[in-house]
């Protein structure tokens, strides 16, 4: 099976994915206003808890963090699948990525915007999350560098930040394609703007290929420390089920999965919607599931880790809140987790199931939720469990306001995606008339050896 | 003032009978008669300087052990309130309820003007109509056809109240606590020659309790907190012991060193057991003791009343070793139909014991007998009813009592009210009472008024407590009750009491006459008075009673009884020191104030021990139907380790249908379902009496408490620790 | 934090306390709690209420666990399975502990919560943001979050009742953190009084509210570096340290007969709350 047709002419890859900016199929349309419905709940969620205060989310003292935090450790998760695919692969030369890497980077931004808001949503005093930044004030009044929460807010905005220049960075020469192949218009004008007088000079390729891979290289770090720090906001802290020495790696981990994960459900979805089924090849697919096998297996490991060393130390609360997850009040959603994190990906094992679009989305969906489970048993069970008896709380359970947030935001992400599907190429073009030429290149090299075309091993 | 009038009559005015007072003229000053100047407010006084706080003693109103308090006064308006440091009786200290005070004065849910109802509704009228109101109803009905209802009374009130019905030709001043050691004081005045004499916690090697909650809700809980933390520290080097002998786990039960649980009603069994293991172990009784209590010999002890012998011989060794110990004997051994005879049993193991004159001490009288308080019993609304019922009141007025709350629903007192032709409530909120009534007087709060008061127990010769506002009137149409009597005097007798223009000016000229007996009488009066008030508090050495031992031996305690099937618990209502007889339940900080041992708040509960809640089917939170003979009603189930099997406890307090937002509608209220069943011998409620069943409804609720999901266990860890008294040395200590 | 302090102070930042080279001088506000006199009554908790300004939040609120009461009172039954618990209960007034490396203070992102050089906890309302990292944080679940706008939408003193609220200190508005101060308004009253004067506060000067209400005196609140101070005596005469996180009493083998202990001390934040065991006696 090939990664992609090597016939495919540069002219008709431009028409394809230029297509994807004005037509796409109904169901664009649908998932749009969807979208719009599904955020227009969590909007009213967060007007009725900034009016009323954040006692209507149900949380309580001490359950004082709840599906907020948890969901906003599921979106930074899920950000790292853009810089995954983007950097990581783009640094190991896997060219396999080039048609899917630019909605994985457009993840990642939105997703960190997700994230981001949750952070925002979570504050008892939104109106003032300014003062968590570390801004010039004339009275030196600064953060707390010693907070995990504050390398939080710091990091975030770096990531952000420097996905947002990635994401731009590589579509510079698509962008100039836009401005070249569309009439005039508020379009035409923003491509101008943004493609910022790309030529495709040799200098300027030049040029671009170094900027390109120096944001690469500083991004991957990035990533990684990202959700290290998020771990920090657990492992930091003295309490237990939390400072677990392990967490850093392990939420890199579980990034890395539930960003795998998110790309094949949006694999699927693209493909069908902008009707992209010539450059999203089940091939290209396949491989991605075969790493997100193997990353749920890291993952599982990590969790074994994580059990082990917590169940063989001395430490008695943690060991409690341990047991706790398995048979107390969450013990339901501690054992989805289980299954949809360990026991589900083994589908992905099998060969067939590789390239089964419907078995696919069933299961990536079921690994997210598993995911997603992971981090709210991470943040609540310590809650309700803790060092001190005497404020046990197993009854906390999340009021319709964060589970309507918690909806929403899934309205919220999809919007931003579908927009900027619709606004800038989400398949690169540059990168696919790459591919294309390299893979002619090979094929005809291996013809030109009398060898047999395998479709195997072309990389 | 004139002086057309006998020396008595004017000493019975100001309520100082048994006082020799000398007696001069005084008169009132005002500034438009030149005698009073206005100061600009350039020179402000120091109690309106904005940011400066100022104090002022005053008396806590919120039971009657007559605490002095301090009120933190800022911009004209009580803020806190705080011990008084020179008070015998609290010694600057306070209790949660106390502190609550605040709460009754800024309570939104007072009544503000004079109500005045017509048929089914109300109307707001002015004062001198209410007046003329009264006076009119009262034309034309004898003496005998008015009552007053009231709670316990003391001080001035308590004088001009008795003026007052004098002037009306009745006798009928009937005092009613709901929630009143009785008993016990009959049983003293036998025993001990005087209802109420001093304990002496801090003086006793061993307290031995029977049911007396000294720490939470009885007599005098913070001067007893007091004494209980001296005893802790220890009599010659040595700590005291505290054991509880109870049904229900009281609040001093829970700090007790040995809790032993009894079958309810069984205590004077109990205490006869111990004076025969007393005898067992060698102490010499008297010949008359020994043949009483020769039948309860420890194996019969036992067995009747549930506590094991070894415990039993235990604690006569014990208190036979460490002398001086203190027999305590509380409401839950009072409250049966042979209280008296439980009391009679406890106290004489007192005086076996040899503790009267030692750790039972003569009280000091109160030497001007028309102040010394008037304790009320719950022979008080008994009587009221019945007198209703037949029709006998015409005119009844109530104050400081809500008898259609705190009454047995089986009595009716409600429906009997109506028989009256003309009620009259004096009242702070609209109660369940106060809503029977025709005419609603408002009252000022206890920090707006004016007055004395002089508790029943009195750790140290004689306090009279000076009440003093400590603030403007919140509501300009409220009236101290003290200023409603001479209005109403005034009516009847104006030749006497037109002379004081309020119930302060009567105060102060009472106090005044007297001042020979507080001060040297040389002092200047101005400078007497604003030291007086200054201090808040008169101590007078007064008379010291005479205390009498006498062991009586006429003690005939019934075998306890087998139980009823249809009826198979004993129902005990809880008294909480926070919410004693209901009538602070609208204190959102008591409302929201856990129960020390349950921690429930906002709600009333049914505790049941876990053994038989097990055995029942019952967990924590089941709606529980409590039914008695006399009613029922439903309330969640908490499962309670501290209570006897057979027995099962709703706290009295909460149940309110009235009283404003605090109090309507939180929990349920167990006096309603109270049988009618009175002590033997002094007819007071017998408050334990009452059997109930129960049956789940199939029910279930999240109880509101504090505690969290470990109920109450410390899992392991290192929190609150406890050591035994062998292992420490208290004697290094500061 | 400031920025000097993030460069060259690092290291040293979150070590200052407790370490004898920076002592407290002239104050350290300490406690102790003698359990073996504290009886449970609650009148602390109420006083605490009157003094603060701490909001009733009402029956439905408290059922969802969003009580404000700084100082609580934990009722413990023996954990030995007999029918009855015949040694009574065990009563535990806790309260923020004013933890000297107080592991709310490192994470809060803002600096709300911060250490003062007496001693104090301290907690800036209109700098918290409201991200309760803080209580997460605690050991003692001692901090209480504003879960709602109690003296607004609320109205949880409503009409004559805000004429109650102490003016010496501010309300509390929805998204905010609070805690126990040790009564910090008085504190600070009292400082300023006696400034006057050149002096320092002497002993029994300031009361907290808990203790000053206090039926059996079970609290004792002062200066611990101040060696007349009851409080001071008190830490003494337990031989329980500040600065060190095992107290001779733990050491001693077989037991000892002290009874000072601060609770949690494994954890190391150095609590300023020393805590007296209660006892119960052995003959019977
Ligand atoms: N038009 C107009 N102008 C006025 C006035 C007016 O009535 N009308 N009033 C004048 C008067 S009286 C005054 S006092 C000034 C007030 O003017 P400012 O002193 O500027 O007062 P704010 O803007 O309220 O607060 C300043 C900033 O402090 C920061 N901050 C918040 N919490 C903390 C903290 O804990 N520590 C520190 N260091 N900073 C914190 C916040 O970022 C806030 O924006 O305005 C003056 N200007
Ligand atoms: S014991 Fe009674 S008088 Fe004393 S403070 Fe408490 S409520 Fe007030
Ligand atoms: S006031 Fe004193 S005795 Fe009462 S609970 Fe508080 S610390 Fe204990
Ligand atoms: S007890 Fe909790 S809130 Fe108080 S200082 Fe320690 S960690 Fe902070
Ligand atoms: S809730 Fe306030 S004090 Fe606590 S960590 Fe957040 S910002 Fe700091
Ligand atoms: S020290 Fe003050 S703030 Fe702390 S619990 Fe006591 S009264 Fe409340």
């Amino acid at each position: 099976m090939k990664d992609i047709n090597e016939d495919i002419a540069w002219a008709k890859i431009n028409t394809d994915v230029l297509r994807s900016l004005e037509s796409p199929r109904k169901l664009y349309w649908v998932i749009v206003f969807g979208a719009l419905a599904v955020f227009s709940v969590a909007v009213g969620c967060e007007v009725y808890q900034y009016n009323m205060g954040m006692g209507v989310a149900n949380m309580d003292n001490p359950h004082v963090w709840g599906l907020y935090i948890a969901t906003f450790i599921f979106w930074i998760g899920m950000s790292h699948s853009g810089t995954l695919l983007s950097a990581i692969l783009h640094l190991m030369h896997a060219d396999w990525r080039k048609p899917i890497y630019r909605f994985a980077e457009a993840m990642t931004t939105f997703s960190l915007m997700t994230a981001g808001l949750f952070v925002m949503v979570h504050l008892g005093r939104l109106w003032q999350f300014y003062y968590s930044l570390p801004y010039p004030n004339d009275r030196s009044l600064w953060p707390n560098f010693q907070s995990p929460l504050l390398w939080d807010a710091m990091a975030i905005f770096t990531y952000l930040s420097s996905s947002v220049i990635f994401l731009f960075v590589g579509m510079i020469p698509d962008l100039a394609i836009c401005r070249d192949h569309l009439h005039a218009g508020w379009r035409k004008k923003l491509y101008t703007v943004l493609a910022l007088g790309w030529e495709g000079t040799d200098r300027q390729w030049r040029n671009f290929r170094v900027t390109y891979l120096t944001i690469a290289c500083f991004l991957i770090p990035l990533a990684v420390s990202v959700h290290s720090i998020v771990a920090s906001d657990f492992a930091m802290s003295q309490q237990p089920g939390w400072h677990v020495t392990s967490f850093p790696p392990y939420f890199v981990a579980g990034a890395l999965y539930s960003g795998c994960a998110a790309i094949i459900t949006l694999f699927i979805i693209l493909r069908y919607t902008f009707k992209f089924e010539e450059y999203m090849t089940l091939a290209i697919l396949k491989k991605t599931v075969r790493l997100t096998f193997a990353i749920a297996m890291v993952w599982t490991y990590l969790n074994a880790v994580e059990f082990a060393s917590v169940w063989y130390s001395h430490d008695i609360a943690s060991k409690e809140v341990l047991i706790q997850k398995a048979t107390g009040p969450y013990a339901i959603a501690w054992w989805g987790m289980i299954f949809c994190g360990s026991v589900v990906p083994l589908i992905l094992a099998f060969k067939r199931f590789q390239t089964n679009i419907p078995v696919l989305l069933v299961t990536s969906l079921l690994l997210n939720l598993g995911m997603w489970l992971e981090r709210w048993m991470i943040v609540a069970p310590t809650f309700s469990h803790g060092i001190y008896p005497w404020t046990w709380d197993h009854d906390q359970w999340p009021s319709w306001v964060q589970w309507g947030m918690v909806f929403g935001s899934f309205g919220w992400f999809t919007l931003l995606f579908m927009v900027f599907c619709k606004v800038f190429p989400s398949v690169s073009m540059y990168e696919v008339k790459e591919m294309v030429y390299h893979r002619t290149l090979a094929s005809k090299k291996l013809e030109d050896s009398g060898m047999q075309e395998s479709g195997k091993g072309a990389h | 003032m004139d002086n057309n009038f006998d020396r008595r009559d004017f000493l019975k005015v100001l309520g100082w009978g048994g006082a020799a007072v000398a007696l001069s003229g005084c008169g009132n000053t005002s500034v438009e008669d030149g005698k009073e100047t206005v100061v600009s407010y350039v020179e402000a006084a120091d109690y309106v300087m904005p940011g400066i706080s100022v104090y002022f003693n005053s008396t806590c109103a919120q039971c009657d052990a007559g605490c002095s308090i301090t009120g933190r006064v800022r911009e004209g308006r009580v803020l806190k309130l705080e011990g008084n440091p020179d008070s015998v009786i609290n010694r600057g200290k306070m209790c949660g309820l106390g502190q609550a005070g605040v709460q009754h004065h800024y309570n939104p849910d007072r009544v503000r003007e004079p109500l005045l109802r017509t048929g089914s509704s109300g109307e707001t009228i002015t004062w001198d109509k209410a007046y003329a109101l009264i006076a009119e109803k009262l034309n034309g009905v004898s003496g005998d056809q008015i009552d007053f209802l009231t709670g316990t009374v003391s001080g001035h009130l308590k004088a001009l109240l008795g003026n007052y019905l004098e002037t009306l030709s009745s006798k009928n001043h009937y005092v009613y606590e709901a929630i009143s050691p009785a008993v016990q004081r009959a049983a003293n005045l036998k025993s001990y020659g005087m209802e109420m004499p001093r304990y002496s916690i801090n003086k006793a090697k061993v307290v031995l309790s029977f049911g007396a909650d000294f720490l939470g809700a009885w007599v005098s809980p913070v001067h007893f907190s007091q004494q209980y933390a001296e005893f802790r520290k220890g009599v010659d080097g040595q700590r005291g012991v505290l054991v509880q002998v109870e049904s229900k786990m009281t609040l001093t039960g829970a700090n007790a060193d040995r809790w032993l649980v009894v079958r309810p009603g069984t205590e004077g069994i109990l205490a006869l057991g111990i004076i025969n293991a007393l005898g067992v172990a060698g102490l010499s009784l008297p010949a008359n003791v020994s043949a009483l209590v020769n039948a309860y010999d420890k194996e019969r002890v036992s067995k009747d009343t549930g506590v094991s012998t070894e415990n039993l011989v235990k604690l006569a060794a014990m208190l036979k070793e460490r002398s001086p110990s203190l027999v305590l004997l509380g409401s839950a051994a009072e409250g049966y139909e042979h209280g008296s005879q439980n009391a009679a049993a406890i106290n004489l193991l007192n005086q076996v014991l040899g503790n009267v004159g030692k750790t039972v001490e003569a009280s000091a009288s109160v030497p001007f007998p028309q102040i010394a308080p008037t304790i009320g019993n719950t022979a008080g609304a008994r009587i009221v009813n019945n007198r209703l019922a037949s029709g006998q009141t015409k005119v009844l007025f109530t104050y400081g009592v809500n008898p259609v709350f705190t009454t047995p629903a089986e009595m009716g007192f409600k429906d009997n009210m109506a028989k009256a032709g003309f009620k009259v409530a004096f009242a702070h909120y609209l109660d369940e009472t106060a809503l029977q009534a025709d005419l609603v007087l408002p009252l000022d709060s206890a920090l707006e008024d004016w007055g004395t008061q002089v508790a029943e127990y009195q750790p140290d010769g004689v306090q009279i407590s000076v009440q003093q506002p400590l603030m403007e009137k919140l509501h300009p149409n409220t009236r101290g009750m003290g200023d409603i009597l001479l209005a109403l005097l005034k009516q009847r007798n104006p030749e006497t009491y037109n002379a004081f223009d309020d119930y302060y000016a009567y105060l102060r000229t009472a106090l005044l006459k007297n001042k020979p007996q507080f001060a040297d009488s040389g002092a200047d009066d101005d400078v007497f008075w604003n030291g007086l008030l200054g201090s808040g508090i008169i101590n007078v050495s007064g008379n010291l009673n005479k205390l009498s031992d006498k062991m009586a031996v006429d003690i005939n305690l019934p075998a306890p009884v087998e139980k009823d099937s249809k009826y198979p618990f004993n129902l005990i209502p809880s008294v909480s020191a926070h919410l004693r007889d209901g009538r602070h339940t609208n204190q959102p900080w008591l409302q929201e104030s856990p129960d020390p041992l349950t921690t429930i708040v906002w709600d009333s509960w049914v505790e049941i021990h876990p053994k038989k809640a097990a055995e029942l089917g019952i967990v924590e939170g089941d709606i529980l139907q409590v039914e008695s003979k006399s009613g029922s009603i439903k309330a969640q189930a908490y499962l309670f380790p501290g209570i006897h099997p057979d027995a099962v406890s709703i706290p009295l307090g909460r149940g309110h249908e009235a009283m404003g937002r605090y109090a309507k509608g939180y929990g349920v209220n167990p006096f309603h379902i109270l049988n009618r069943v009175f002590d033997r011998e002094t007819g007071e409620l017998a408050m334990h009496e009452t059997m109930v069943s129960i049956s789940k409804v199939g029910k279930r609720v999240i109880v509101v408490k504090d505690e969290g999901a470990a109920g109450g266990h410390q899992d392991g860890r290192r929190i609150a620790l406890s050591v035994t008294s062998d292992q420490v040395d208290l004697s290094e200590e500061v | 934090m400031s920025v000097t302090n993030l460069l060259e102070n690092w290291a040293e930042f979150r070590h200052t306390h407790p370490v004898d080279d920076v002592p407290h001088d002239p104050y350290k506000w300490a406690m102790s709690i003698d359990m073996d006199t504290c009886t449970g009554c609650n009148a602390c908790s109420v006083a605490c209420y009157a003094e603060n300004n701490l909001p009733v939040v009402g029956k439905d609120r408290y059922e969802h666990g969003q009580a404000m009461h700084w100082m609580r009172i934990e009722r413990y039954w023996p954990e030995d399975g007999r029918e009855f618990p015949d040694q009574g209960a065990q009563f535990l007034p806790m309260m923020c502990q004013q933890c000297e490396a107080a592991p709310c203070e490192t994470v809060c992102p803002v600096g709300a919560t911060n250490h003062t050089a007496d001693g104090l906890n301290s907690q800036a309302y209109n700098r918290c943001i409201g991200s309760r990292y803080c209580s997460a944080n605690c050991p003692f679940k001692v901090r209480y979050f504003n879960w709602y706008d109690y003296p607004t939408t609320e109205n949880v003193w409503p009409a004559e009742m805000t004429m109650q609220l102490n003016p010496d200190i501010t309300l509390r508005g929805k998204g905010v953190m609070e805690k126990c101060t040790f009564c910090v308004q008085r504190i600070r009253a009292g400082e300023r009084s006696v400034k006057n004067e050149g002096r320092i506060l002497r002993d029994g000067e300031v009361q907290t509210a808990c203790q000053q209400v206090c039926p059996t005196n079970a609290i004792t609140f002062g200066n611990l570096v101040d060696p007349d101070s009851r409080v001071h005596q008190q830490w003494k005469a337990q031989r329980v340290e500040l600065t060190v996180d095992e107290q001779e009493k733990d050491k001693e083998e077989g037991g000892s007969d002290l009874r000072g202990y601060r609770i949690l001390e494994e954890l190391r934040p150095y609590p300023s709350v020393m805590y007296l065991e209660r006892v119960r006696e052995s003959a019977i």
